[in-house]
């Protein structure tokens, strides 16, 4: 019984604090926007502006509901779903934190403890890019379906390197277990794979921002060619479910990435670190990325669609499986066995 | 016609990591900068010497009754209608005085051609900028509202005879 309490109490926990977070994630993405504009950003609701997202979602919900006509009405409402969803599955397997004791219950923290998580993530991340194309398909606009497509191919391209650089991870490792891969980063910082492999590294977070659809690669919407792409037709709550997967989604990526490849909860020095502190330490350095993906969005202008695809082929692909073939050698003559 | 001849990229910057790396440290250094916004309703707008804001009717040194003789120049010379008089007469020495004297302030361009046009120095284009209500009606000003002590657009009828000293002699507002 109290097993059980304590995971209703994670669960609870971790997507609050995901949902709550990706609430206060479209705060700092108006907010550095405006900073790195000379601006001030909203300060009007609440303290520094900290209401704003609340004061959002007022709005939306009192926005018109609007399905076009022609529209597949089926998919047209599953869509933000689809893309919501997958994000909030993938969080699931992400370790929080280390082995910890709560209200006697001797646990770990993330939700769900499994083998293959590594490849769980990409699988069931994979699905979110068919809320957009769904959404693109179904909104009976050709701006939305451009978006959809764009979308497709990029996400397709984009995937292999994202892959390629988990799969180098996994071979260093010698697991698919989130948790193994964490536990071997542990100890010295250049232990953390980000030093161990700067260049899958480096590949696996331009391949993340063309993922998660974010500047410099966010074609699905891309403003000035087609209106706002798949979400063209989309308004009141469906609107925001999209823009909430779309924030889950980042989220998500800043903490994989900080799984694989900044040690995840791992304090360097500190081994057997108390949760709290870990916790701390995953969420610095989630912060950290979650940063980048603001940062880069507001100084990088968009690429044109076929450099996107020339880049994602002719460079990302090549590299990151010379990536793979390199450390796969490396790990079989045992240069990584300790 | 015209060729724009492409500038010859270098190897750095066609290797683009070098350049993305130097736009994200000038993004960086602009989050510290200091910030450009005007904070609106508590920071004001700027109120420079030739701020031409609003017209408003000057009241004669007793603060008591307007400069204005309703003359009808200043509403002639209105080019969007939104000046209306009616006169009335008075016992005081000038005689004549205005009964009613609205300005439609959804009308009014802020032109200053009333202020030319007065030869009373009866009305003056004040550094009042902000105009918001809720009706229509509202934004009808009478005279109530228009009336203001001489001394609070001093700074304007100084600046008016200042650039209109060629042409114009200074009369008495009396």
């Amino acid at each position: 019984m109290e097993d059980f309490l304590v995971i209703l109490l994670k669960v609870a926990a971790i997507y609050g604090g995901v949902i709550g977070t990706a609430a206060l994630y479209t705060l700092a993405e108006r907010k550095v926007a405006a900073w790195i504009q000379y601006r001030i950003g909203p300060n009007r609701v609440g303290p520094w502006g900290l209401l704003q997202p609340l004061a959002d979602g007022v709005k939306f919900i009192f926005k018109e509901e609007l399905v076009p006509a022609g529209a597949n009405k089926l998919l047209f409402r599953l869509a933000p779903m689809m893309s919501a969803v997958p994000a909030m599955l993938t969080i699931a397997v992400v370790p929080f934190a280390g082995d910890m004791t709560l209200f006697g219950v001797d646990t770990f923290g993330a939700i769900a403890k499994i083998d293959m998580s590594a490849f769980y993530v990409v699988a069931i991340g994979g699905l979110g890019v068919y809320g957009i194309i769904l959404g693109g398909w179904s909104s009976n606009s050709k701006y939305s379906l451009m978006g959809g497509l764009r979308a497709s191919a990029q996400m397709v391209s984009y995937e292999l390197s994202l892959l390629l650089g988990i799969l180098s991870i996994v071979v260093v490792s010698g697991s698919a277990d989130l948790y193994d891969i964490v536990d071997a980063q542990s100890g010295a910082i250049w232990r953390w794979n980000a030093f161990q492999q700067p260049l899958a590294f480096g590949l696996f977070v331009i391949a993340t921002f063309a993922e998660t659809n974010r500047h410099p690669f966010d074609f699905a919407e891309c403003e000035p060619e087609l209106v706002a792409g798949f979400h063209t037709e989309y308004s009141s709550m469906k609107f925001a479910l999209f823009f909430l997967g779309e924030y889950c989604a980042m989220i998500v990526m800043a903490s994989l990435t900080t799984t694989f490849f900044l040690g995840g909860f791992e304090v360097p020095f500190w081994a057997d670190a108390p949760w709290v502190i870990q916790l701390a330490a995953f969420g610095a350095k989630t912060a950290f990325f979650l940063f980048l993906f603001l940062w880069v969005r507001w100084t990088l202008p968009r690429f044109r669609f076929d450099q996107l695809m020339s880049l994602g082929w002719k460079v990302m692909l090549p590299l990151s499986l010379l990536n793979v073939f390199l450390y796969g050698a490396l790990t079989s003559f045992g240069a990584f066995g300790d | 016609m015209v060729i724009v001849k492409r500038k010859e990229l270098s190897l750095r910057e066609r290797l683009y990591l070098p350049e993305v790396v130097r736009a994200l440290s000038f993004t960086f250094r602009a989050l510290f900068k200091r910030k450009i916004t005007r904070q609106y309703p508590e920071e004001g707008l700027p109120v420079t010497e030739v701020t031409r804001g609003q017209p408003r009717l000057t009241l004669l040194e007793d603060g008591e009754n307007l400069a204005c003789v309703s003359c009808g120049l200043c509403e002639a010379a209105c080019p969007a209608y939104a000046i209306t008089i009616d006169g009335q007469e008075t016992d005081r020495f000038i005689e004549r005085e205005p009964e009613r004297f609205e300005i439609d302030m959804l009308r009014c361009i802020l032109c200053g051609f009333c202020e030319e046009a007065c030869p009373k120095d009866a009305i003056f284009m004040s550094d009042e900028l902000e105009l918001a209500d809720f009706t229509r009606e509202a934004l009808i000003y009478d005279i109530d509202k228009l009336k203001r002590p001489k001394a609070a657009l001093q700074k304007r009828i100084d600046y008016f005879y200042k650039v209109n000293d060629r042409w114009r002699k200074p009369s008495s507002t009396s």
